[in-house]
C-alpha cells in the first residue's frame, strides 16, 4: 500500500476499498485485466521501461555503486505445523518447494560487475532473501549502496516505493536515511544510491521505512555492521581527528576499545556471529499474498526467525552465493528449499575461540536470547561500546540477552573446554520466551534456536580453521 | 479521516504556531485567578507551577480524538478550574517544595493518587495507606478522596529532581487506563536548565520535550462510559500514543485549536549542536550557536516496555526513574542508545543533539565556492516518491524544486527525522496505518527559520 501518492494509479486495494465489481466494470477493468489477470504482462512492461535510465543524466552520470541492493518480493519456506490445518501456512499460493510469501532485498553486489548486469539484477525480480542481506563496512571508509526497486511480482496492484533505512546511522541527513516522510522513496524500476561515511563502529540493522508495518513485518529487514578503525591498525587522533596509527595490533575487534587483545577489557574475538531476530505472522504473510490487509493492532506471530531461518533449519549450512549466469541465490547442497536462506546461524568454535555475538532484535516484541552453560559478556549495545565518558567500564557478564525490538546487543563468550566424547560439544543457543520456541504451534523445538559446537583441538591445533566471514557465509564480500 | 486530508491539517501547523504565540502574547495577563499559571510554548513541555507548589487536582470525564475520527471517553486530572484534558496536567515544581495536591474528586466512585519515586507522601495530615474494606481486602493503594465530590489533600516533599509519574492509586488497573496519570517534574533547585545537580544534564531551557506513553482499548472505555463491565484478560489496546495524541496529532503544536482536550505537542524543533559562540574571527557572534541538548523525558503508563527509536542520532540515557545514572564516586553510568526502552510505570530522561558532522553543502557557482557536495548524484524528479517534509534537497537549509503537486510542507530546508516506536504495529491505529506512536524531531538550519 503507498504511503503517501497523490497521482497514482487506481490500484486493486483502491478497488477494494471503492468495493467493488460495478465500479470495476464501469472504470476499472482495464487497468484490472492488466493487473489482476495477467501480472506476467505488466513485469515485461515494467522491463520495457528500463531505457528510462538513461534519459536521465544525473543518473548516466552516476558513479558505479560499492554495493548494488534490489528490493523485490519472493518465496521463502518455513516447516510446516503439520498436526493443525491452517489456511495461512503453507500459502495455496506457494510453487513447491518454498511455501511463504516475503518482501524483501538481494544483494547483487557479487555480480555487479558483470556485463550483463542490468539483465540479471533484473531476473531477480520474486527472489528476494530472508533474512535481507548481511553486510558491513569499514569505519570512515565511504560507502555508496544504490538500491533499485524491481517492484512485486506477486502484487502488481501495489505501486509502493522502497527505502533503505540504516537504523542507528549516527548524525544522518534525511536524503540517506530512507524514511521517506522526510526525503524520498525509490519507485519501482528506478534506483537511488545512498552514501554512508561510517564514523562509529557497532552493530545495526537496516529495513525499508515504506508502509514500515507492511514491508517490515513482510521481511525487509536485515542486519548491518561497522568494524572499527582499530582493525586496520588505526585510531582517531583525538586532538587533531584525523586518522593515525594504533599502538593497538590490527585485528578483530567489535570496538575501538584502546586495549591490546589479552587485556579482560579488549573486545578482540575469533569468530563473528549475527543473530537477527525476527517473526513472522504468517496470516500477515498470506494476506499480502491474497491481495487482503491484516489488522496490525491483532498482530500475532506464530514463526520465530534466526537469520531468516527457524530451528531446526537455523543449525544447516549456509547457501552457496550467487550463480554468476543467472545471478540467482545458489541453495545449500541437498536444501533447495532454503534457496533465499542463506544465512546460517550454527556458531563453531574450537574451545578458547572469543565469539562475538552481534544480536539485532527486528521483531515488533521483546526477546531473551539465552546460552545455556556458557557465560557472555556484554560489551556493546546499539553500537557503542559499553564505557562511561570517564572510561568507567559499564560492561557486564550474564547469560541472558534481554533485547528489545530496533535494539542491538554485542557479546562475546570463550569457547569452552572440549568435553566429548562427541565429535563436538553442543550448547544451545535460544529465546527463553519459551512461546518463540516452536514452529506455528507444532510440537518439538522451532523458532528461535540455534547451537554452539565447540570442536576438541584448541590452539594451536585448532579443529577448525580461521574464520573468514562473519556466520561463515561464503560470499561475504566487502 | 484519510491521509490527504490530515496532511492537509499538518499543513496548518506552523500558522498555527505562530497565532497561538500571538494568542499567548496577548492574553499573558487574563490567565484564570488560579493559583498554578500555564504559559503555553508553541511545542515542548509547558506545566502549570505554583509560587507555592500547590496544585487543585479536578477529575473531569471528556473525549479524546484519534486519528482514526474515533471519539474515546476518558477520565483525567485537570488543575484548578482547567477543563478536562488527556493526558493530565503536567506539573512543575522545584527540589525541595513542600508539594501540596488537593484532589477533588467527582466521579462516582473513590479515586487516589499515588507518587511513585515520592516518599513519606502524607493525606489530610497523616502518612498515607494502603485501604482495606471491612472484610480486609484492599480497596486503593493509598487513601482516597470519596466518590461524589471527596476531598483528599497529599502532601510530601520533592527531595529529588527527576521525571515522575503521578497516577490513580484505586481500582488501578481500570482508573489508569481511563487516563487518570500525568507528569509530575522536579528541577535542580537554581538550575531550571539542568536536569539534575550535574552540569553535565544541561540542556537548552527552550528544548524540553514530554513524552508521555500510552496506549488504549476502546472497549475498556466504552464499557466504562455505559456503565458495563469490562474483562481486563481481554485487554487489547488500538491506540497508541504520545503525550495522549496520535500521529499526525502528535506533531502539532500544544493547545491547538481542533485537539480541545489534548494539549500536549510532541514535536521537537532543535538546531545543530554548535558549541562556538563566536565565528572563526572570534569576534562576531555566531548565529548557530547551540551548545545544548534538548532534554527528553519519557515516561511509559502503558502496560509493555516501550521501545522508542528516535531516527538521527543516539540518545545519551542521564537517568532512569529519576535516578541519575552516576557511580557512588561519581562514575559516568550514562550511556548512549538508538533505541529507548521505557518498562511500564518507568520514566527515562535523555538528552539529544544532532551534529552536522559533515557539513555537507551545495556549490555556488556563482561565487566560485566548490561546496561540499554529497558524492552521489541525486536522480531527477520524476525518478522518485517525495515525503511532505522534504525540502526538495539533501542540504539543510536549501528549499529546492518539487514536481507540481508534492505537498511541501518543508518552511526553509530544514530536516526532519522520525521518532517512533520499533514495536512497529504499534504505528498504527485501529483500522488505519501511520496512526499511532510517531512524533517527528525537526532541525532547522543554524540561522533559524525565517517565518
Amino acid at each position: 500500500m503507498t504511503k503517501i501518492n497523490f497521482s497514482r494509479n487506481l490500484n486493486r486495494r483502491d478497488f477494494l476499498k471503492l468495493g467493488g465489481g460495478l465500479l470495476g466494470a464501469a472504470s476499472g477493468s482495464i487497468l484490472l485485466s492488466k493487473a489482476l489477470l495477467k501480472p506476467e504482462e505488466v513485469v515485461k512492461a515494467e522491463r520495457v521501461g528500463l531505457p528510462m535510465r538513461g534519459s536521465d543524466p544525473a543518473r548516466a552520470a552516476q558513479l558505479p555503486a560499492d554495493r548494488h541492493f534490489v528490493a523485490t518480493d519472493g518465496w521463502c519456506y518455513l516447516p510446516p505445523n503439520t498436526a493443525v490445518a491452517s489456511p495461512y501456512h503453507p500459502d495455496d499460493m506457494a510453487p513447491p518447494p518454498f511455501n511463504t510469501y516475503m518482501f524483501g532485498f538481494r544483494d547483487l553486489t557479487p555480480i555487479a560487475s558483470l556485463a550483463n548486469f542490468l539483465e540479471l539484477q533484473n531476473a531477480q525480480k520474486m527472489k528476494c532473501q530472508t533474512c535481507a542481506p548481511m553486510w558491513w563496512l569499514d569505519e570512515e571508509v565511504d560507502v555508496t549502496l544504490r538500491l533499485t526497486n524491481l517492484g512485486l511480482q506477486l502484487r502488481p496492484d501495489l505501486v509502493d516505493s522502497h527505502t533503505l533505512h540504516f537504523h542507528g546511522f549516527r548524525n544522518a541527513i534525511p536524503i540517506f536515511d530512507g524514511e521517506p516522510h522526510s526525503s524520498v522513496g525509490v519507485p519501482i524500476i528506478r534506483d537511488l544510491t545512498y552514501f554512508y561515511r561510517p564514523h562509529n563502529a557497532g552493530t545495526y540493522m537496516y529495513h525499508c521505512h515504506f508502509e514500515e508495518t507492511e514491508h517490515m513485518h513482510m521481511g525487509m529487514t536485515g542486519p548491518v555492521f561497522i568494524r572499527p578503525l582499530q582493525n586496520r591498525g588505526l585510531m582517531r587522533d583525538p586532538v587533531t581527528g584525523l586518522l593515525v596509527a594504533s599502538p593497538i595490533p590490527a585485528g578483530k575487534y567489535a570496538y575501538n576499545d584502546g586495549v591490546v587483545a589479552t587485556d579482560p577489557m579488549s573486545t578482540a574475538y575469533d569468530r563473528e556471529y549475527v543473530m537477527t531476530l525476527t517473526e513472522l505472522w504468517s496470516f500477515a504473510h498470506w494476506c499480502d499474498s491474497h491481495i487482503q490487509l491484516p489488522e496490525w493492532t491483532d498482530f500475532k506471530p506464530d514463526f520465530w526467525l534466526l537469520n531468516g531461518r527457524s530451528y531446526p533449519q537455523t543449525v544447516l549450512e549456509p547457501g552457496q552465493g550467487t550463480n554468476t549466469v543467472t545471478g540467482e541465490l545458489i541453495a545449500p547442497v541437498g536444501h533447495p528449499e532454503l534457496q533465499y536462506q542463506p544465512i546460517s546461524s550454527l556458531v563453531t568454535a574450537n574451545p578458547g575461540d572469543r565469539v562475538l555475538l552481534r544480536f539485532i532484535n527486528l521483531t515488533f516484541l521483546d526477546q531473551t536470547m539465552t546460552i545455556a552453560g556458557i557465560p557472555m559478556r556484554v560489551v556493546g549495545k546499539d553500537a557503542v561500546l559499553l564505557r562511561g565518558r570517564d572510561g568507567t567500564d559499564q560492561t557486564y557478564w550474564t547469560n541472558t540477552i534481554a533485547i528489545d525490538p530496533g535494539e542491538t546487543v554485542d557479546a562475546i563468550f570463550t569457547a569452552p573446554p572440549y568435553q566429548g566424547p562427541g565429535p563436538y560439544d553442543t550448547y544451545l543457543l535460544y529465546n527463553r520466551n519459551l512461546t518463540r520456541l516452536n514452529n506455528n504451534g507444532a510440537a518439538g523445538m522451532g523458532g528461535h534456536a540455534t547451537e554452539i559446537r565447540v570442536y576438541p583441538a584448541s590452539a594451536p591445533a585448532n579443529t577448525l580453521a580461521p574464520q573468514v566471514d562473519a556466520n561463515d557465509w561464503p560470499e561475504f564480500l566487502a | 479521516m484519510n491521509r490527504l486530508k490530515k496532511l492537509q491539517r499538518i499543513s496548518t501547523v506552523m500558522n498555527v504556531c505562530l497565532l497561538l504565540v500571538l494568542v499567548v502574547v496577548a492574553l499573558g495577563g487574563d490567565a484564570e485567578p488560579v493559583v498554578a499559571t500555564h504559559f503555553v510554548p508553541p511545542t515542548g513541555l509547558y506545566c502549570a507551577t505554583s509560587p507555592s507548589a500547590s496544585f487543585t487536582l479536578t477529575t473531569k470525564t471528556g473525549y479524546v480524538t484519534l486519528p482514526d475520527g474515533n471519539q474515546v471517553f476518558m477520565w483525567g486530572f485537570s488543575e484548578g478550574e482547567r477543563p478536562f484534558q488527556h493526558p493530565s496536567q503536567t506539573l512543575c515544581v522545584t527540589e525541595g517544595d513542600t508539594v501540596t495536591i488537593v484532589l477533588h474528586n467527582t466521579l462516582d466512585q473513590d479515586v487516589s493518587i499515588i507518587f511513585p519515586g515520592m516518599d513519606d507522601v502524607v493525606a489530610n495530615g497523616a502518612p498515607t495507606q494502603p485501604q482495606f474494606d471491612a472484610t480486609g481486602a484492599m480497596t486503593s493503594l493509598t487513601n482516597v478522596a470519596p466518590a461524589n465530590g471527596g476531598l483528599v489533600t497529599y502532601t510530601f516533599t520533592a527531595s529529588q529532581p527527576g521525571t515522575y509519574l503521578y497516577e490513580s492509586g484505586t481500582e488501578t488497573t481500570k482508573q489508569i487506563n481511563m487516563g487518570l496519570y500525568g507528569a509530575l517534574v522536579v528541577r535542580p533547585l537554581g538550575h531550571p536548565d539542568w536536569a539534575y545537580n550535574d552540569p553535565a544534564t544541561q540542556f537548552n531551557p527552550g528544548n524540553e520535550y514530554l513524552m508521555l506513553i500510552s496506549d488504549i482499548d476502546p472497549n475498556l472505555h466504552t464499557a466504562v462510559e455505559h456503565g458495563q463491565t469490562y474483562d481486563m484478560n481481554t485487554f487489547t489496546p488500538r491506540y497508541f500514543l504520545y503525550n495522549g495524541r496520535a500521529f499526525p496529532d502528535t506533531i502539532y503544536p500544544n493547545e491547538v485549536p481542533f485537539l480541545p482536550n489534548q494539549p500536549y505537542s510532541s514535536l521537537a524543533i532543535i538546531k545543530p549542536h554548535d558549541p562556538n559562540q563566536f565565528l572563526a574571527d572570534g569576534i562576531t557572534t555566531n548565529p548557530g550557536y547551540y551548545p545544548y541538548p534538548a532534554l527528553m523525558r519519557y515516561l511509559n503508563v502503558m502496560a509493555v516496555d516501550t521501545a522508542h527509536h528516535p531516527h538521527g542520532n543516539h540518545a545519551r540515557i542521564i537517568a532512569q526513574d529519576a535516578a541519575p545514572l552516576t557511580g557512588p564516586a561519581g562514575q559516568d553510568l550514562t550511556f548512549e542508545k538508538f533505541l529507548i526502552a521505557v518498562g511500564p510505570g518507568q520514566t527515562v530522561d535523555a538528552l539529544w543533539d544532532w551534529n552536522d558532522v559533515d557539513h555537507w553543502r551545495p556549490a555556488n557557482p556563482a561565487t566560485g565556492d566548490p561546496g561540499n557536495p554529497i558524492p552521489v548524484t541525486i536522480p531527477q524528479l520524476q525518478n522518485m516518491t517525495f515525503g511532505p517534509f522534504y525540502s526538495g534537497s539533501a542540504y539543510l537549509g536549501n528549499l529546492s524544486t518539487l514536481p507540481v503537486g508534492t505537498q511541501a510542507l518543508n518552511q526553509c530546508g530544514e530536516y526532519y527525522h522520525i521518532a517512533h516506536s520499533h514495536s512497529i504495529h504499534l504505528i498504527n491505529a485501529w483500522g488505519m496505518v501511520m496512526g499511532g506512536q510517531i512524533t517527528f524531531t525537526r532541525i532547522d538550519p543554524p540561522e533559524g527559520c525565517p517565518q
